[in-house]
């Protein structure tokens, strides 16, 4: 989704975002992301100016200081990848192996044989849940992604894409720059 | 969705036994939110900088910024190198990162456009190479020079007034940039 990102080239605007909106959008995330309730506050704070970056694609940024918390394209706002390594209790972990790794850090989806071996540990999950791609041996997520296949159907189809990757290090919503005011 | 246990909102479903849920949540003895070393030069968080095709570079920040981890890597690296190949399973296929390059610092340029017979303004092109933000720089300049100034297309600035002198001094001082780095174009026809 942010393969191609460039924030000079697919940004259209950015609005401050009205307290009303704001609060129906703090009521939303607890309701996604029911341990966020703690840090809120901390990661939405009250008084501060947020900011609503609207991309092409129908891509919405949600920035706290000109640096981007959540995104969203549609639906539902997810977190970014800096939130996640902050506070990386907020998605479910699902963990590929090694191998795995340089192909999800260059953009592709996860596939069910990189979540299924030994190296790889996955948790519990619907279809069309958001996730953070943890990897074997390593301690920060490399990417954000919505399951494709329930944990169950990952595990018996073993084929094909597991888990769509949405966000990862190095695209461009990671080297997006601070936007300043 | 308020459940009683808040700590484990990810075990939706309980009769799939055989999935042990690796709970993602929260450690007690963890404050939040957690720090993360970022590389300098790959922007990844350190663990990662092995999968950076330009690994070398990162050695060297790690060396110069956190040296007790380089310290480790190195370790371990020679470890892996003594036990034979480490078991990493591989696939085919192209999975090579693509990574972003930052743009190399350009020249900046001054040049100095007549406006009227005795009025002009000084373009500035080239310090968002320099990791420099140019609504921040067009502010700084404004207040430095009390003039006018604004950021007028993609990496240029326009100053009100003929400050390329001052200027000169001023982005070696205030941003850091080589003097030997900004070169002066002298008056350009618009
Ligand atoms: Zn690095």
């Amino acid at each position: 989704m942010f393969k191609k990102f460039n924030d000079k080239e697919n940004i259209s605007g950015t609005t401050q975002v009205k307290s009303s909106v704001i609060r129906s959008i703090r009521e939303k995330l607890l309701d996604t992301y029911p341990d966020i309730k703690d840090y809120l506050d901390q990661i939405l704070p009250k008084k501060e100016p947020i900011k609503l970056i609207k991309c092409h694609d129908h891509i919405e940024i949600l920035a706290l200081g000109g640096e981007p918390v959540f995104f969203k394209q549609r639906d539902f706002f997810m977190p970014t990848l800096k939130l996640l390594h902050k506070y990386p209790f907020l998605l479910p972990h699902q963990q590929v192996d090694q191998g795995a790794i340089q192909f999800v850090l260059s953009g592709a989806n996860i596939m069910c044989p990189g979540l299924t071996s030994p190296g790889a540990h996955l948790v519990q999950a619907d279809k069309e849940t958001v996730v953070a791609v943890m990897a074997e041996g390593k301690q920060h997520a490399l990417a954000i992604g919505v399951m494709k296949m329930s944990t169950e159907a990952i595990k018996s189809v073993n084929k094909g894409i597991g888990i769509e990757n949405v966000h990862y290090l190095s695209d461009g919503l990671w080297h997006m720059k601070a936007l300043k005011k | 969705m308020a459940e009683a246990d808040v700590t484990d909102p990810v075990d939706l479903n309980e009769d799939s036994q055989k999935t042990k849920p690796k709970k993602s949540s929260k450690k007690k003895d963890v404050s939040y939110p957690l720090k993360v070393v970022y590389c300098g030069v790959c922007s990844m968080p350190v663990e990662y900088c092995e999968f950076n095709p330009a690994y070398k570079d990162c050695k060297k920040w790690l060396a110069e910024n956190c040296p007790d981890l380089f310290e480790r890597l190195t370790i371990e690296e020679e470890a892996d190198a003594g036990d034979g190949k480490k078991k990493k399973q591989k696939r085919g296929g192209r999975g090579v990162m693509k990574v972003k390059k930052k743009a190399e610092p350009q020249t900046v340029t001054i040049s100095r456009i007549q406006r009227q017979k005795k009025k002009y303004v000084t373009v500035v092109r080239g310090i968002g190479s320099h990791d420099i933000d140019l609504k921040d720089a067009a502010k700084a300049f404004a207040s430095r020079f009390s003039c006018g100034a604004s950021v007028s297309g993609d990496d240029e600035i326009v100053i009100q007034g003929d400050v390329t002198d001052d200027l000169l001094d001023y982005l070696s001082e205030k941003f850091n940039i080589d003097e030997d780095n900004i070169e002066d174009l002298g008056d350009v026809k618009k």
